[in-house]
């Protein structure tokens, strides 16, 4: 049975983690740029009208003065606007009977916009802003009194345009910073946030490596509590069940253990008699004492298994020379002969292994390529800076590329390999070469032979003396 | 091989012990028998066997128990028979006394195998009636005796071999494979766990501080030695 759980298909891109850090950051940026809009824009609205404000009292003073002058039998009109008392960056221009005049080379006839002299001409005030030299600049237009002309104040904003552009950097850095500490902030709410699962995480670690005494701890938060308790009821659960498991299998194999050493020895006491009986009897006592024997393996390997799955298996390392360990192997397993091929490179490394658990993994593969790979043909050793293989070589017709994982899974017979010979194992040789393997750290696959054949290749990392 | 030796095999299993007998006494072997360690006590008591092959689960005292009651009074060479031999029974058992293990369901040969290689008489050193003195130690390989400090240490016959073995060796380091060779028989495969139990056990025996051994010292985990 799977259980889905919902959402997990869709966005596995992007983790809680970064969203809750990218909303963060989004928030940040959202607020501090229209604060930062707002600041400035009320800012600026303030700065500009009282500037204007001041800028258009003073051009109605100086149009006073002007037109004062313009009232006198014969106006100096040059020396007026000259005398004119203006801050730096204010330059006045007069319109008087068809004829322009101004204090300033910088600023003249051509700079002044024309709607300004015809709106002021038509007696209304008039102001704009405008650019000079890239430059903004305020001009107000006056009527003079009497329809005598217009004066017209042309005021740099240049100071004003500065300090604006100062608020506005001031600004954008502010925002800049404001996300970044949004985003940090968001950082450590993520983690915060996340802490309870990457501990619930480890606990699930630790409980698939074996550990089944794990337990979370309460920390009186509704939510996560809910979470705790799921996961310290379902350890509880699998404990549980693998202990039933594991006394159930050890209950079996003392039930089986007895039988099986009655018989053993039974069948031992009358194979020393063999000689003495009838010659259908021994034909008998050799079919009993070859089952016995095969029965002994298959309940051995049913027990060896089980307690490896049952988590309850004990691996006793120690380092020893792969050469000498595969030499000592095929002589227990009554196959001294079997050519050793040592490469330089493994010549002179150590492993470290359980060997008993080496003995019995390398003895099923010899027998594995006896039974079903048509006779070993060598064993291999090479090596290289971190991994040792051990390689049993056959001649047999090899295992279809869709069985080679399936070989190694208890009770899955490769399709070349189905008749039953006399010698025929327990079905979980391979099974078992598998766990022992992993057991120790390792790994076996099952590969082609160049010249034809098999190779089943024992990996296992090399011990740094 | 000691012909006519006698063993009493310690097992709650009728049959088993039944089939035991035959196969013992085809090995010319002697065979008495208890079906719980009780009964065992009382017939060691009557007539003490060359050697005791004990099953570790027995109804009652179990055979850890009963194991640490004959080392009391016995230096026997004890066989246990266990379930698993991945399991802490065979540490439990070896420091419990006994001095060799096989595990259930066994094969008579390996059981057979085992008894004589506990059987074997101690190799005799190079000289007859030698003493060979490691500082406070003083070994006498025929006699059988130890001593320390002049008083002497009562071993069991495999802590002796063990010991016997490791003198022989005179300061020079022995592989775990070498001594489960030379004391127990084994090959390539024995379980190391039999020499390290043994020297534990050794250890408190003859060292004046078992826990910082000055003669019978470690080699960086591959071996021991016997040193002055």
């Amino acid at each position: 049975m799977s259980v889905q759980v919902r959402g997990s298909g869709r966005r596995r891109r992007v983790g809680l983690r970064q969203r809750v850090v990218a909303g963060f950051a989004c928030g940040a940026f959202v607020l501090s740029a229209s604060l930062s809009i707002l600041t400035y824009e009320m800012a600026r609205s303030y700065l500009l009208g009282q500037r204007e404000r001041s800028i258009i009292a003073r051009t109605y003073a100086s149009a006073g003065l002007v037109g004062h002058e313009l009232l006198s039998p014969a106006p100096d009109i040059p020396r007026v606007i000259s005398s004119l008392v203006l801050p730096a960056g204010s330059y006045p221009v007069l319109l008087h009977e068809g004829r322009w005049f101004a204090a300033s080379l910088q600023v003249g006839r051509d700079d002044v916009p024309v709607e300004i002299a015809d709106q002021a001409s038509e007696g209304r005030a008039v102001r704009q802003i405008i650019r000079l030299r890239e430059v903004p600049h305020l001009a107000v237009g006056v009527p003079l009194p009497a329809g005598e002309g217009v004066y017209i104040e042309v005021s740099s904003l240049e100071d004003l345009d500065r300090t604006l552009n100062v608020l506005r950097n001031a600004l954008a850095v502010a925002a800049a910073v404001t996300i970044l500490v949004g985003a940090g902030a968001g950082t450590w709410a993520g983690r915060r946030l996340l802490r309870p699962l990457s501990t619930a995480a480890q606990a699930a670690a630790a409980v698939e490596s074996g550990r089944l005494d794990v337990r979370l701890n309460m920390t009186g938060d509704a939510d996560l509590d809910k979470l705790a308790e799921a996961f310290n009821g379902m350890t509880s659960a699998l404990a549980e069940r693998i202990e039933r498991d594991a006394r159930f299998a050890s209950a079996v194999s003392h039930e089986l253990r007895s039988p099986l050493t009655t018989l053993a020895t039974s069948v031992e006491v009358l194979r020393g008699r063999r000689e003495d009986m009838p010659e259908r009897a021994q034909a008998a006592l050799d079919f009993l004492a070859a089952d016995v024997r095969r029965f002994q393996r298959l309940v051995e390997d049913l027990l060896e298994m089980s307690r490896i799955q049952a988590g309850f298996a004990e691996v006793l390392m120690v380092p020893v020379r792969p050469q000498e360990l595969v030499a000592h192997v095929l002589r227990s397993a009554n196959t001294p002969d079997v050519p050793i091929a040592v490469d330089p490179s493994a010549s002179n490394v150590l492993v470290t292994v359980d060997k008993r658990r080496m003995e019995r993994a390398i003895v099923n593969l010899v027998e594995n390529a006896q039974t079903h790979g048509g006779g070993i043909l060598q064993m291999t050793i090479d090596a290289d800076d971190t991994r040792v293989r051990l390689a049993v070589e056959d001649a047999g017709p090899g295992v279809a590329h869709d069985d080679r994982q399936r070989i190694f899974e208890p009770f899955v017979r490769g399709r070349a390999a189905g008749r039953r010979g006399r010698a025929e194992g327990t079905g979980l040789g391979l099974a078992l070469v598998a766990e022992h393997v992993r057991l120790q750290g390792g790994r076996v696959w099952m590969e082609d032979r160049v010249e034809g054949g098999s190779r089943f290749v024992i990996e296992l990392p090399v011990t740094v003396p | 091989m000691v012909m006519g030796a006698e063993i009493l095999v310690v097992e709650d299993d009728e049959r088993i012990r039944g089939a035991l007998r035959l196969a013992l006494e085809d090995e010319q072997y002697r065979v008495s028998e208890a079906d719980c360690a009780e009964q065992a006590l009382w017939v060691f008591g009557q007539r003490p066997p060359q050697l005791v092959l004990i099953d570790v689960m027995l109804p009652g005292l179990d055979g850890f128990d009963l194991c640490r009651s004959l080392r009391r009074s016995s230096d026997v060479p004890i066989i246990m028979v266990t379930a698993r031999s991945d399991s802490h029974d065979v540490v439990a058992g070896l420091e419990a006394g006994a001095d060799d293990y096989v595990t259930k369901p066994f094969v008579p040969k390996e059981l057979s195998a085992r008894i004589r290689a506990l059987l074997r008489r101690v190799r005799a050193g190079d000289s007859p009636g030698e003493t060979l003195r490691f500082g406070t130690l003083e070994i006498q390989p025929e006699a059988g005796i130890v001593r320390r400090r002049g008083q002497e240490v009562s071993l069991t016959k495999t802590e002796f071999r063990l010991l016997c073995e490791l003198a022989a060796g005179n300061g020079r380091l022995l592989s775990r494979e070498v001594l489960l060779d030379r004391v127990w028989g084994y090959d390539y495969f024995g379980d190391g766990r039999l020499v390290d139990v043994h020297v534990r056990r050794l250890r408190s025996k003859i060292e004046d501080e078992p826990g910082r051994p000055r003669h019978l010292v470690t080699v960086r985990g591959l071996g021991y030695k016997l040193k002055p």
